[in-house]
């Protein structure tokens, strides 16, 4: 579709003609808050049915592809951390296992159990900040304070072992830079077993509700084409009804050795890739991060969390691209390296980017507060699309 | 003149059974949302910290305020070359050799007088890289986080200053 609209265009809703007044042109953001962050969307609306919607990006670009060019690779974690904040473990994992695959390094097994550890204990938290703020878009203000509590606790945590809480710097090239000691590992039982039956009434108090079905059943349905036509991953693409997750079937890490289920759309109460499917994956890969960090708690074992790593790292020369699935999707580097110091090249492909690209589709024919929900539910970090 | 096609919504078909069901389900989990909450006003310890009269204590290494001990200090800039933003600026000169020798706490000697020995906090974005590759652990992170200030300027920390030295007895745990 253009995006260009003339003042004489027909517009059919269906099948049905819309009685048709001037196009209005809004902006929803920078500074919206159904924007989850610095996203403006020019929409174009025919009384308050949306025609066509374009998101505007680039509020929060920091030019970090440039930047890292001139960083050393131990340098570059701390600004990995910054594109995604609210999954930065996984996103300093992503990138640790690129360079360590270039180097060749060894990693301790104490330091793959903790970073599948962190890991699920940050999708769990990025899950959750998005559960509570999609409340909030849809009206349901007291699951965000429940929601925070219990993140609160896993960011409690984090600080303990890197000494930040949200950009944390921990997992290094070659390990994880603070071991875990006991007393943490039995917090982290502990919290596993309360918050599995608290995540369960949480479901029960927004996701069962009807009105939040109203909502959300039948709104901002994505098919299995679309995704792929697309390229969407991770959750928004599970929730079209695709089976796919990185962990299962291009495991990194040590993903292999864990049993946990992949959590699929099925329509339960809408169509099948609707704003509720994704939801329901949302909710249900907590229960799957709860499953595999119980595994971990099992089989962690003593040693070092620290490989051997040269004081100053020169990749060899050559091309890798690593990806990685991440609490919003996979996330890709591509690093290019001369054989010097730094980076050649670092070419991040974020998830977040491909869905809100998905917009101009998911859009037309919505009404604007069906608009919020629908980016709601592709829950995107502004911070990792701009970059 | 062109045709804009709109995909839309599916719609359910709304029978009065279907009306009747919807209502016995919208009452019934509102329901069961409210006894949840309900719940909740006693089942949840009380998590406000007010904070000007409560403080919190971070955990031991929590990365907050830096702080050089500069006796201990030998010079070797390493903090500077892994900073990733650039914010340490050291200034050193060879020391005399009729000077008397002097060592740091754990035994190194000081070949090098530190003349400066800044860095500018608000630049910092503490990513903690500065102080593991210090080899004499002078410069370390505290749990000190209360330090917002006017200007960017009495953001830059001079540590060879009497005064921002004075901060050892109060921040430092060692």
């Amino acid at each position: 579709m253009s995006s260009h609209h003339e003042p004489e265009d027909k517009i059919l809703l269906g099948d049905q003609e819309i009685l048709k007044s001037d196009l209005l042109t809004l902006n929803m953001g920078p500074q919206h808050p159904a924007t989850h962050g610095v996203l403006r969307v020019e929409i174009k609306t025919d009384s308050e049915i949306v025609v066509d919607a374009i998101p505007h990006i680039g509020y929060l670009h920091r030019c970090f592809e440039k930047h890292v060019e001139h960083l050393d690779y131990r340098g570059v974690i701390p600004y990995v951390d910054r594109m995604d904040y609210l999954g930065a473990m996984s996103m300093e994992w992503g990138y640790a296992l690129t360079i360590e695959k270039m180097l060749g390094t060894e990693v301790p097994k104490r330091a793959e159990y903790i970073r599948i550890l962190v890991a699920e204990l940050q999708r769990i938290a990025s899950h959750l900040v998005y559960f509570g703020t999609y409340g909030i878009d849809m009206g349901a203000f007291t699951t965000f304070l429940y929601c925070f509590q219990d993140r609160e606790e896993i960011l409690r945590l984090f600080e303990e072992l890197s000494g930040a809480r949200m950009l944390y710097n921990y997992v290094w090239i070659g390990g994880v830079w603070n071991d875990i000691n006991d007393d943490q590992l039995n917090r982290v039982k502990n919290f596993c077993d309360r918050f599995e039956g608290e995540l369960k009434k949480y479901h029960q108090l927004v996701g069962e509700n009807k009105i939040f079905i109203e909502r959300t059943a039948h709104v901002g349905v994505l098919t299995k084409e679309q995704c792929f036509d697309y390229g969407a991953t991770g959750p928004v693409l599970r929730g079209s009804g695709v089976n796919w997750d990185l962990r299962k079937n291009r495991p990194y890490g040590m993903y292999e050795k864990f049993d946990f289920d992949v959590i699929v759309g099925k329509g339960e109460k809408g169509t099948v890739g609707d704003c509720w499917d994704r939801y329901y994956v949302r909710i249900y890969e907590m229960f799957e991060s709860i499953k595999i960090i119980r595994q971990v708690l099992e089989g962690i074992e003593e040693g070092p969390v620290m490989g051997k790593v040269s004081k100053i790292i020169k990749v060899p020369a050559g091309e890798i691209y690593m990806r990685t699935e991440c609490p919003r999707g996979e996330l890709g580097y591509h690093l290019i390296s001369d054989g010097g110091k730094t980076p050649y090249r670092l070419k991040v492909k974020s998830s977040c980017f491909t869905h809100v690209s998905m917009l101009p589709i998911l859009a037309p024919g919505q009404m604007v507060a069906d608009l919020v929900a629908t980016i709601g539910s592709i829950d995107i970090v502004l911070g990792e699309i701009d970059r | 003149m062109e045709t804009i096609h709109l995909k839309k919504a599916i719609q359910p078909e709304l029978t009065i059974a279907q009306w009747f069901k919807n209502v016995y389900y919208a009452v019934k989990s509102t329901a069961v949302g409210m006894g949840i909450t309900f719940k909740y006003v006693w089942a949840r310890p009380v998590v406000t910290i007010e904070y000007p009269e409560v403080r919190e204590e971070l955990p031991a290494n929590s990365r907050s305020r830096l702080y050089n001990d500069a006796e201990n200090c030998i010079s070797c800039l390493q903090c500077a070359v892994s900073c990733p933003v650039d914010c340490i600026y050291i200034a050193a000169v060879k020391r005399p050799t009729d000077a008397p020798k002097i060592k740091t706490k754990d035994g190194t000697p000081i070949r090098l007088d530190l003349k400066q020995y800044t860095i500018d906090t608000a630049l910092c974005m503490y990513c903690g890289l500065c102080t593991t590759v210090c080899p004499t652990e002078c410069l370390t992170h505290t749990t000190d986080y209360e330090y917002a200030s006017y200007t960017l300027a009495s953001m830059k920390y001079d540590y060879l200053a009497p005064d921002i030295r004075a901060w050892r007895t109060r921040i430092v745990k060692s």
